[in-house]
C-alpha cells in the first residue's frame, strides 16, 4: 500500500504530539521535517527515524511534496509558512491559533478555496474521548437539550514558569491576551461545537499579579449561542490545573478534564425517592471518578496525556486525503472559531 | 588574557568567574538579561547581558576575548526546555563564536553523556559514549546533544577545545545530589549504600576547568572531573542529614533489588505501551543506572595531563558547603 506522505515544520514539544499520533497510523510515512535549529531537526529526525531534515521550510517544500504539511512553529510564522505551503497547492495542517490576526486567516481560506488544498488548524480536542462521549449523549438524546456549556481552565503561571520568562519571552505574549490568547482557540471550538454560532458575548480581562509580564492573567465571558449559553473562566493564578468542560442538558449534566482522559463524570435526572436517588448519584459519580482517576493515570504512564485527540483527529485528515473527502472539520467551522477568537479579544466585547 | 564565560551566574559559573578572578585573568560574564549581578563582581567583572534562547547578535560577546568557558546549561525543566535552554542555545552561541576570532574553547559537559550500561569497572575517559541517548532524561539527552554541536563545531573551524566533564557538582545550597538516592518525607531511600560517588566539589570543579585553561596539553581532550571516589552513598546522605538537619529514616535498598524492578517497570511499560510509555527515573533501567551504578570513578587523566589535585579535600569540602547552616 502507497502511503500517504507528510512533513513537519518547526520541531518544538507540540512537534513530538504530532509525530507520536502519526506513528500510530499506517497509511502514513513522515518524509521530512525542519527546524530552524539543525540540532534540534536532526535530533527528532534521529529520534522519530525520520529520513531528511532541513532548516528552511522553503528548501523542504522544493524537494519534498508531501500529501499534508505540519505547521508546529510559533504562531507567528504561522501565516507565511501557511500561505507558501498553499502557494504550492499543498495541504496544511496548522497549530492553534491558525493565525494571529483574522484578516490573515481570510487570506489563507480564499488561498486554499482557490488551491482546493486543505487548511485545517489543529482543534484536537474536538476529537478528544470524552468530548466525542458527550456529543453522542446529545445524539442519542440521553443528554436531553442543551442549556449551557461551562469551561474552566486553570493554567497555573507561577514565576519561573515558561509564560512568564522574562529573559526568553513565551511565543503566546505575542498573542493577543497572552497565554490567554494561547488557549480561546480550543475554548472557541468548544463552544461552538455545542453551542452553535454565537451571537452575543461579552468578555472580562483582568490581571492579578501586577508584575508579571502577561497582559492578563484572569479571563472571564459570557455567551449567547443560538442553541445555548456559555460561560468561560480562564484562571492563571487557580490550582490544580485543569481543563473542565461542563455540558449541561436537560436531562443530564456531564463534567469532564480534557487534560486527563477520560475523567468524565454525569449527573443524570432519576425519578424516584429523591433521597435514595442522591444516594444512587453519589454511588454513581464516585465510580466513575474512580475509573476515570485510574485510566487518567494509566495513560499517563502511556504517554497520552491531554493530547487525546491528536490521533483521532490525524486518522480523519489522512482518510480525507486518501478518500478524496471534504476536510473533517470544515474551512467554515475553522473560520467561525477564528473569528470568535478574534472577539474574544476585541475591546468592543468587553464589559 | 580575557575569558568570556557563559552561564557566569550560575552554581558553577559563579565558582569559574571567582577562580578566574583568584588567578588574575580579565572576565567577561554572560548572564541572563533579568539576573541580579553577585556583588563581589562589581568593578572587576565585564558583565554582557543576553539570554542563548533568544535570537540576538551575539558576537559583540566576544569581542576582545582571549578564550571562552561555556557552562551555560538547563538542569531542569522539560525534554523540550531543557534541549532549547542547551543545546539550541549552543548554537547561538557558538554561531557568534564563529564570527570572532576566538578559537580557545572549554565546554563544561557532564559523565551523563557516557554509556553507563557499557561501564565496567572503572569509568574513565575510555568508557564508551552513549549511543541509545533517548532512553535517558531530559539532561542526559541534551548534555549528550550539547557535546555533540560544540565537538562538531570545534572540528569545522579549528578551534582548541577541551570538554570537562564532572561528576556530581555540589556545594552550598546544592548539596542534595540524585547519586544519593531519593527522599520522601522523612525516608532516605539509599539504591547501594556502599556505591562510591563521582563528586566533584563546585570549588574543585572551577579550579580543574581554570587549570585545564592554563594547560596547552589539554587542548583536543575530554577529562572526567571527579576529585576521587572515596566517598560512598551511606556517608554523604549521613552528612546531609546531620548537617541540613533534616534526619529521618535511611532505608537502604541493593542497586541489584532497585535495577530489577526497574528493568521490570521497563519491560512492562514496553509491553504495554511501545516506545511511548513514560516512567519516572527511578523505574526507567537505564536512568537509574546512570544515576546509581556501582562502578569505580577515575580521575587518573586530568590528575596526570592537568598535573592538578582537588584543593580541597571532603573535610573541607564539608566544612565549605554546610558552614552557612551553623
Amino acid at each position: 500500500m502507497k502511503k500517504l506522505k507528510s512533513a513537519i515544520v518547526g520541531c518544538g514539544a507540540i512537534a513530538r504530539e504530532h509525530l507520536t499520533a502519526l506513528a500510530e497510523l499506517n497509511n502514513v510515512e513522515v518524509v521530512a521535517l525542519c527546524d530552524l535549529s539543525a540540532a534540534r531537526a536532526e535530533a527528532t529526525s534521529e529520534r522519530f527515524g525520520i529520513g531528511k531534515y532541513y532548516t528552511s521550510y522553503q528548501s523542504l517544500l522544493d524537494e519534498v511534496h508531501p500529501d499534508l504539511v505540519h505547521i508546529t512553529t510559533p504562531p507567528s510564522s504561522h501565516f507565511p509558512i501557511a500561505n507558501a505551503c498553499l502557494s504550492a497547492g499543498l495541504n496544511v495542517i496548522c497549530e492553534k491559533p491558525i493565525t494571529i490576526e483574522y484578516t490573515d486567516f481570510c487570506v489563507l481560506r480564499e488561498l486554499a478555496a482557490k488551491k482546493q488544498s486543505m487548511l485545517i488548524e489543529n482543534q484536537q480536542l474536538r476529537f478528544h474521548s470524552s468530548v466525542l462521549h458527550i456529543r453522542d449523549l446529545i445524539s442519542n438524546g440521553e443528554l436531553g437539550e442543551v442549556l449551557d456549556v461551562q469551561i474552566l481552565v486553570a493554567v497555573h503561571a507561577p514565576a519561573g514558569s515558561p509564560y512568564v520568562d522574562l529573559n526568553a519571552p513565551h511565543f503566546s505574549l505575542s498573542l493577543r491576551g497572552g497565554m490567554i490568547g494561547d488557549f480561546l482557540p480550543h475554548i472557541a471550538y468548544l463552544m461552538h461545537i455545542f453551542i452553535g454560532p454565537v451571537s452575543e458575548l461579552r468578555t472580562l480581562w483582568s490581571k492579578r499579579v501586577v508584575d508579571s509580564p502577561l497582559p492578563a492573567d484572569e479571563f472571564r465571558a459570557i455567551i449567547m449561542g443560538e442553541r445555548a449559553t456559555g460561560h468561560v473562566t480562564f484562571s492563571a493564578n487557580a490550582q490544580p490545573g485543569g481543563f473542565w468542560l461542563k455540558v449541561i442538558g436537560t436531562r443530564m449534566q456531564a463534567e469532564a478534564n480534557l487534560f486527563e482522559l477520560p475523567r468524565l463524570t454525569f449527573r443524570r435526572f432519576r425519578s424516584g425517592e429523591p433521597a435514595l436517588m442522591s444516594l444512587v448519584d453519589g454511588i454513581v459519580e464516585s465510580k466513575d471518578g474512580l475509573k476515570g482517576a485510574v485510566a487518567s493515570f494509566w495513560n499517563k504512564l502511556g504517554g497520552v496525556g491531554s493530547y487525546d485527540g491528536m490521533t483521532e483527529m490525524m486518522t480523519r485528515i489522512y482518510r480525507a486525503i486518501e478518500m478524496k473527502e471534504p476536510q473533517p472539520i470544515s474551512l467554515e467551522e475553522i473560520d467561525e472559531v477564528a473569528r470568535l477568537v478574534d472577539r474574544f479579544t476585541k475591546p468592543e466585547f468587553k464589559l | 588574557m580575557r575569558i568570556l564565560v557563559s552561564g557566569a551566574n550560575g552554581f558553577l559559573g559563579q565558582q569559574v568567574v571567582k577562580r578566574l578572578l583568584e588567578r588574575g585573568y580579565s572576565v567577561r560574564a554572560l548572564i541572563r538579561p533579568s539576573a541580579s549581578e553577585p556583588a563581589e563582581w562589581r568593578g572587576k567583572v565585564d558583565i554582557f547581558r543576553a539570554d542563548l534562547r533568544v535570537n540576538a547578535d551575539l558576537v559583540l560577546a566576544f569581542d576582545g576575548i582571549d578564550a571562552v568557558i561555556h557552562a551555560a546549561a538547563a538542569t531542569s525543566g522539560s525534554e523540550d526546555s531543557q534541549f532549547a535552554s542547551s543545546v539550541v542555545a549552543t548554537e547561538r552561541f557558538l554561531d557568534a563564536m564563529v564570527r570572532s576570532s576566538v578559537k580557545r574553547l572549554i565546554h563544561v559537559s557532564s559523565l551523563v553523556v557516557y554509556d553507563w550500561a557499557r561501564a565496567k569497572g572503572t569509568m574513565d575517559e575510555n568508557t564508551p559514549l552513549e549511543s541509545d541517548m533517548y532512553v535517558m532524561g531530559p539532561y542526559a539527552i541534551a548534555k549528550i546533544w550539547q557535546e555533540r554541536v560544540v565537538s562538531r563545531y570545534a572540528a569545522a573551524h579549528h578551534w582548541d577545545l577541551t570538554i570537562m566533564r564532572p561528576g556530581f557538582i555540589w556545594g552550598s545550597q546544592h548539596a542534595a545530589i540524585a547519586g544519593m538516592g531519593r527522599k520522601f518525607g522523612r525516608i532516605y531511600l539509599l539504591f547501594g549504600p556502599t556505591t562510591r560517588l563521582p563528586l566533584s566539589h563546585v570549588v574543585n570543579c572551577a579550579d580543574c576547568i581554570v587549570a585545564a585553561l592554563e594547560c596547552p596539553r589539554a587542548i583536543g581532550q575530554s577529562f572526567n572531573v571527579v576529585d576521587g571516589d572515596d566517598i560512598r552513598v551511606w556517608r554523604y546522605a549521613r552528612e546531609y542529614a546531620n548537617r541540613t538537619r533534616e534526619g529521618g529514616l535511611f532505608l537502604p535498598v541493593p542497586y541489584r533489588l532497585g535495577l530489577g524492578i526497574a528493568k521490570l517497570a521497563s519491560m512492562t511499560s514496553r509491553i504495554f505501551f511501545g516506545k511511548k510509555g513514560k516512567l519516572p527515573s527511578l523505574l526507567a533501567a537505564r536512568r537509574f543506572e546512570s544515576q546509581f551504578k556501582p562502578v569505580r570513578f577515575s580521575n587518573q587523566k586530568v590528575m596526570e595531563t592537568l598535573k592538578w589535585n582537588p584543593p580541597l579535600d571532603f573535610a573541607s569540602c564539608l566544612e565549605a558547603t554546610y558552614s552557612d547552616r551553623r
